[in-house]
């Protein structure tokens, strides 16, 4: 789940071009047309193979699966439990599962959870949407936070790079469960600014969002700071202080724009991150969401909707992927030239 | 108790259709118990039984029909299918408390009282119940409650397509359901079975609309004070008062439509977050109270903590003596002995909740008392008993051994089964088992793993405990013909012609006293024989807004909401 290495940027990308968003030179669209369908394609590789393999791993998990599924009480009685293996389906042999499997998600059939008694579609598109605000929140406000730390520390006022430094590594360290809990009880059960459960307005998506962006913020303002350190000790840094251009408007048009590379290479990663993290946080604040759906549905053994979600969010992270590179694309003409 | 508007057809979907997941094994009785699901362990155990009470919404607020922001009762439950013949939990079993009414209930002094059956008589041979149905009674959907319906019900709980959890098992020697006209209505079996009228009065065996049967796991149609409105997945269920409803229980404290205008349920499985909710008026009513959380509770002001043993089995570990080295009855009877039961429940639960001596709850009919510290803790009678049973070897970590082999047994847990607390109970068994020189192999396995190991009878030891009314569950846990594979909980296959005797005559019998005595034989029985080690008295600890009123228990120990108004705090 890495990008492709023809897109990976080089270490140390050229200025940006000052050229607007997206503006390949003459011929190159179609060469951008053919790449940009190349990537879709590779996507479907990609989320197919995922697919593949959460189907693969299920199968390998310890137990029977139709026992888990219904419980260890009806488990211990046969009629219940076969009943359950045809339904489920888990009575015909692998490869017979596989092509069905492969077969319905050709025709987009995702499937009929046996837990949640749902199609799995809805199940997604019942938690896709608590998940999604969540989570674009939570990177926006970590985004938000970092961006002025490391405008402000990077490259000066040591102390502050301290006292910035020390507080990323705590930010970073501390779990998610404790960070919601300390929020939850001051500015919840103390002020009485924000509900403490289920609130499923914009009141109710703050305590969470912070809660997942502090787990970011550091690891943000470091990758930033770093890229805009170096940045600055590059000639055109150099060359822009002596066109005269003040240090504020160095940093914010030129160091600032390269470290966002940095930034947009890791946003797959942050995807990841994010759900992940959400699952603590959809549990703590009790909220609908996927990230806590997924880990029921593979505790329970529902694996239509372990593979609707993975499939989901694996096509999910291949667009988002594909959009970082065509940034690149945008942010580096070098990349630009490069054979599709 | 009269005549009965048409109800009109209540569940109006606004919003998201509930889902959870089904039959969480986590949630999942280890066996017909009804009891809570191990998961929770005691607190499980303790947070269905408040719910009844709920507190107040947040609002405050007028009372009877004025509650326009109703009652939320936040939660540490989880909900995987509201069919009450499909699933069994004390949340689910609150909540479909208030959605579905029975054919009778049971009082509080336990005797059978009409409900949708106005009156029904028994067979002479004990195998025929025939119910005549209250008339004007009407599912939240408009379909009347007929005799039909009541078939249905019941067909749907012996259903293998249902795959009920409990309810099935509630209904014993059951044979059949013949609808005898529109509102009259037979049951039959196969043998007497007295718990049927006590089975029948539960939510379990709660009367469904036929027409929503097919899809009730997710949109619930009954005939209750209240209707099914919404849910959101882990998140809360809604429920809004039914009004027409005219036809409540003969144990409830006032007549007509529900008090509160609305019921949410509040899904909060954080001990901290669910506190907190309560603490500063978020939640009216939270079960599972954080044991360390209870002395603050009690002083603190607008609010009250209640507590209440729960009946049913007590949270015990039952032994496997079918196979060694727990097939030897001394062996057994050390184990029981070389526990500090007392000081590990009163360090791990901060003294609230009580020591068992019984496998059967002071809170159940049929408890016998006479079993006070009959094993107390006693390493030296563990050690002559241990002696005595051959294993008088050492090895070099300690263990006892017998002709070079460890005594050693195994205790697997579902991880994610498990609360934190159970899991430091356990590790302070497995450190007094290991000064006696017993090793205690405490495994922590995923679910699908400990599923194997329990339907394999890959263990020794297993903790649980079952929440019900009726005595009548030491049957279904000790009988021989109580196995697994025909959905009773004798996980263990323990054969025993004593108990066999005393537990079938039980519930074959009216005369109380024989079944009294009965059922003090069997738990007599139960721990001289060792088969199990009583841990604790489950109960429910609650804590309640002084807003809410009238907040009252069946005789389960269920939440009832259909009496709960909001008063000013």
């Amino acid at each position: 789940m890495k990008h492709d290495p023809d897109s990976e940027p080089d270490a140390e990308p050229g200025a940006p071009s000052a050229g607007g968003p997206g503006a390949p030179r003459g011929g190159g669209r179609a060469a951008l047309a053919r790449w940009v369908a190349r990537r879709l394609l590779l996507a479907v590789v990609v989320v197919l193979g995922a697919a593949t393999v959460t189907f693969g791993a299920l199968r390998l998990t310890p137990g029977d699966p139709v026992k888990v599924m219904v419980g260890i009480s009806a488990a211990q009685n046969p009629e219940i439990v076969e009943q359950a293996r045809h339904e489920t389906g888990f009575d015909r042999p692998l490869a017979v599962q596989y092509a069905d499997f492969l077969g319905d998600l050709a025709r987009g059939d995702l499937g009929w959870s046996y837990q949640l008694q749902e199609s799995v579609p809805t199940v997604i598109g019942d938690n896709l949407w608590p998940t999604v605000s969540l989570t674009l929140a939570g990177f926006a406000l970590a985004f938000l936070i970092a961006v002025p730390l490391a405008v402000a520390t990077a490259g000066r006022r040591p102390a502050w790079r301290a006292l910035s430094s020390l507080l990323e590594l705590v930010t970073v360290s501390i779990p998610g469960f404790w960070v919601g809990l300390l929020l939850l009880t001051f500015f919840s059960f103390r002020l009485h600014l924000f509900p403490a459960t289920g609130g499923t307005g914009l009141s109710g998506l703050v305590l969470p969002a912070v809660t997942l962006a502090l787990g970011l913020v550091g690891l943000f303002t470091q990758i930033l700071r770093d890229g805009m350190a170096r940045a600055l000790d590059e000639p055109f840094a150099l060359s822009a202080r002596a066109r005269g251009t003040g240090e504020t408007a160095v940093r914010l048009r030129h160091a600032l724009r390269h470290a966002l590379i940095a930034i947009s290479t890791i946003s797959g990663w942050t995807v990841g991150a994010l759900l992940t993290g959400a699952v603590v946080v959809e549990t703590v604040f009790g909220r609908p969401g996927l990230g806590r759906v997924l880990a029921t549905a593979i505790q329970n053994r529902d694996f239509p909707v372990v593979t609707g979600i993975t499939i989901v969010s694996g096509a999910l992270f291949t667009l988002i992927t594909l959009g970082v590179d065509l940034l690149y694309r945008v942010v580096d003409p070098r990349l630009r030239e490069a054979p599709a | 108790m009269d005549d009965v508007s048409p109800s009109r057809p209540a569940a109006d979907g606004g919003s998201h259709p509930a889902r959870a997941p089904r039959r969480a094994p986590e949630r999942a009785p280890a066996g017909p118990g009804p009891a809570r699901p191990r998961t929770r362990g005691p607190a499980a155990v303790a947070a269905l039984g408040l719910a009844g009470a709920l507190a107040a919404a947040c609002g405050g607020s007028g009372h009877a029909g004025g509650d326009a922001a109703g009652l939320t009762y936040a939660s540490a439950g989880l909900v995987n299918c509201l069919d009450p013949q499909a699933s069994a939990s004390r949340l689910i079993s609150i909540i479909d408390r208030n959605l579905f009414d029975s054919l009778v209930a049971t009082g509080p002094d336990g005797k059978i009282q009409p409900w949708l059956a106005t009156k029904w008589e028994v067979s002479p041979d004990g195998k025929t119940y025939t119910f005549h149905l209250r008339s004007g009674v009407t599912f939240h959907d408009g379909t009347p409650l007929d005799a039909a319906a009541v078939k249905a019900t019941m067909d749907h709980a012996v259903d293998p397509k249902t795959k009920s959890v409990y309810a099935s098992s509630l209904l014993g020697p059951y044979t059949g359901t013949k609808v005898v006209d529109a509102s009259t209505v037979r049951i039959d079996l196969a043998k007497p079975y007295t718990p049927l009228l006590q089975s029948l009065s539960t939510p379990y065996l709660g009367i469904q609309s036929p027409k929503a049967l097919r899809a009730s796991c997710t949109k619930p149609v009954g005939s209750g004070p209240f209707s099914f409105v919404s849910w959101t997945q882990n998140t809360s269920i809604v429920l809004k008062r039914n009004p027409s409803y005219a036809w409540q229980s003969p144990t409830a404290k006032h007549t007509g439509p529900a008090k509160l205008a609305q019921l949410t349920f509040r899904l909060v499985p954080e001990d901290g977050a669910r506190y907190g909710a309560l603490t500063s008026g978020q939640a009216d009513l939270i079960d599972d109270v954080p044991t360390a959380n209870v002395k603050a509770l009690k002083s603190a002001s607008g609010l009250r903590f209640l507590q209440k043993d729960i009946p049913g089995t007590v949270e015990n570990i039952t032994f496997n003596p079918s196979r060694p080295p727990l097939n030897d009855v001394k062996v057994r009877q050390a184990l029981q002995r070389s526990v500090n039961v007392d000081q590990l429940v009163k360090s791990v639960f901060n003294g609230v909740y009580a020591r068992a001596w019984s496998v059967l709850s002071p809170a159940s009919p049929g408890y016998t008392a006479s079993l006070q510290n009959s094993i107390p803790y006693d390493p030296a009678a563990a050690a002559k008993l241990l002696d005595e049973a051959g294993w008088t070897g050492r090895d070099a970590a300690g263990y006892r051994t017998k002709n070079g082999k460890r005594l050693s047994v195994r205790w697997p847990v579902g991880a994610q089964l498990i609360r934190p607390s159970e899991n430091i109970l356990a590790q302070g068994v497995q450190a007094e088992a290991k000064k006696a020189g017993i090793e205690i192999q405490y495994v922590s396995e995923d679910s699908g793993a400990f599923v194997r190991d329990v339907i394999s009878g890959n263990l020794d030891l297993y903790i649980n405990n079952w929440r019900a009314l009726n005595p009548d569950i030491l049957r279904n846990m000790y009988a021989s013909d109580r196995v697994p594979a025909v959905g009773g909980s004798n996980m263990f296959h323990i054969k025993d012609a004593q108990l066999d005797g005393w537990l079938n005559g039980a519930a074959a019998t009216e005369d109380a006293a024989a079944r009294q005595k009965a059922y003090a034989d069997v738990q007599t029985r139960i721990v001289q024989q060792g088969l199990s080690l009583p841990l604790f008295v489950p109960s429910e600890l609650l804590g309640v807004s002084d807003k809410v009123q009238n907040l009252n228990f069946d005789a389960s120990l269920y939440l009832q909401f259909y009496d709960v108004s909001l008063g000013k705090a």
